[in-house]
């Protein structure tokens, strides 16, 4: 019996059984691409996506997030076999602890649970002068406040300005300005990085 | 000790000097007013007004330490408007913590421990001075004549003066190492030393020069495939982020889910031309036990 991964892989690579739509001449046919569109809910503007949750996960119960959000409301976020969960990279469910933050997109069940599609834990997005590196930390002034990012092997890359990335990032100097995308370190000033922007 | 005490007058003056002239002179210091604590203190409206003040008094006390005679009134003014200083940062990091201090120059960074340092020092150095001036009599006193106090001052600062003679400290020394550090806990001059520095130390010990990965981050594998044209047209479908991913043949897989489908990428792991990869929609549903 072929794993599911064969099935992918000859999926895309040379059609198989239960394709629906695969490349052609680089993109799918504009049938596949809008298809999607139709059911795209629609949110009235201001109001509150109810098709989204952010917060600090509480508690975690078998394949369900308590999550306290920041506005101090309760979400039930539950995880399935499909749900992507992202921590500095994709992780299986067991790598969520409690005391980490999130962001999730799922779908709203009528019992107010939302049934995740995707979840990010600990993403954050930061912008700053690096104020120094040493090791394989850069300190980072966001604001007048120092993050201590760390190079993970492996994982980080940097991309300067429209270069592909790299994941040597030696290029980097001290004061200049950058965008970080990583992961942090729940209760601390710590940052992992995912990507480092640089403008040059 | 004495000849330390004499010459605090002259650093005080040179700081107060520094930081009035810039208060009153720079435009980019008056054009950043709002943005430091005295715009909090003073209101917005009034922030380069009471900058020009501050300055002013700045520059009124650095004349009046650096004209002769040193009074003793001199000392204590200056040593009263370094404690206003050390009262108006305690009040910028409760009222204001994201503000600059607005002190010698434009930065945007909070007042931090480095600028209650150099209050502080300053303050330190105004006492000296009070100390170690002999007050000029006011009305019939004669030169020379000391009070009660002031005498007690004196024999200590003496005392002081002959045990240092004892240690025999190389008085030009301690005033060139107070105004270094002085220097160096201004953070206003950071960029014109620290920085610098901290580039070239980077320069000699390439922190980050990271051995040759032999695995190609998967960040980057993905930063390819966000600019494919193969993922522009399927992206509208997908619903989840990044579900499963690996390496097959010089080629990453990665799997997304796009509701009730799959979606397959295959990305080269060699090379960056978006339009080798290739995207496959099939229908496997991503979410068993989908609740949609």
């Amino acid at each position: 019996m072929r794993s599911r991964r064969d099935v992918l892989r000859s999926a895309v690579l040379g059609g198989g059984a239960g394709v629906v739509a695969a490349t052609a001449m680089g993109s799918l046919g504009p049938e596949a691409a809008f298809a999607a569109q139709k059911t795209a809910q629609k949110v009235e503007p201001g109001a509150p996506d109810p098709d989204f949750a952010e917060g600090r996960i509480r508690s975690i119960k078998d394949n369900t997030l308590l999550v306290l959000g920041s506005n101090l409301v309760f979400h039930t976020i539950r995880v399935v076999d499909g749900t992507s969960l992202w921590k500095l990279g994709p992780v299986p469910f067991d790598a969520a602890r409690p005391g980490d933050g999130l962001y999730a997109r799922g779908v709203r069940m009528p019992d107010g649970m939302l049934a995740a599609e995707s979840v990010w834990l600990n993403i954050v997005n930061i912008r700053g002068h690096i104020k120094n590196i040493a090791g394989q930390t850069l300190r980072l002034d966001h604001n007048g406040h120092e993050v201590l990012c760390h190079v993970v092997p492996g994982k980080s890359v940097a991309i300067h300005s429209e270069s592909p990335p790299t994941a040597d990032l030696s290029m980097l100097k001290v004061s200049q300005h950058v965008q970080i995308l990583g992961a942090w370190r729940p209760d601390t000033n710590e940052v992992d990085i995912a990507t480092v922007f640089s403008p040059h | 000790m004495h000849g330390i005490a004499a010459s605090q007058p002259y650093v005080i003056a040179f700081f107060l000097l520094w930081a009035g002239l810039m208060k009153l002179l720079s435009r980019r210091m008056r054009a950043q007013a709002g943005r430091t604590a005295l715009a909090r203190l003073s209101g917005p409206a009034r922030a380069v007004p009471a900058l020009r003040l501050v300055g002013l008094g700045e520059l009124a006390v650095a004349a009046a330490l650096l004209l002769p005679p040193l009074h003793l009134l001199d000392a204590v003014a200056a040593a009263l408007l370094s404690a206003g200083f050390l009262v108006y940062l305690a009040y910028a990091s409760v009222a204001a913590p994201a503000s600059s201090c607005g002190c010698l120059g434009t930065h945007s960074r909070p007042v931090d421990v480095r600028a209650f340092a150099r209050a502080g020092l300053l303050l330190a150095a105004a006492l000296l001075t009070a100390l170690g001036t002999r007050p000029a009599a006011p009305g019939a006193g004669a030169p020379g004549t000391v009070t009660g106090v002031q005498a007690g001052l004196e024999a200590g600062v003496k005392a002081g003066v002959k045990a240092a003679d004892g240690l025999a400290a190389p008085v030009p020394a301690v005033i060139v190492l107070e105004v270094i550090v002085l220097l160096a806990l201004s953070a206003e001059l950071d960029r014109y030393w620290l920085t610098p520095l901290r580039r070239l130390l980077v320069r000699l010990r390439r922190p980050l020069a990271a051995p040759p990965q032999e695995r190609v981050p998967l960040e980057a594998s993905l930063h390819l495939l966000r600019r494919s044209p193969a993922y522009c047209s399927a992206a509208a479908g997908l619903t989840s982020d990044v579900l499963e991913t690996w390496d097959e043949d010089g080629m990453r897989f990665v799997v997304y889910g796009a509701r009730d489908r799959t979606a397959v990428f295959a990305v080269p792991l060699s090379g960056d031309d978006p339009g080798a990869v290739r995207v496959a929609l099939v229908a496997e549903p991503p979410l068993s036990g989908s609740p949609a």
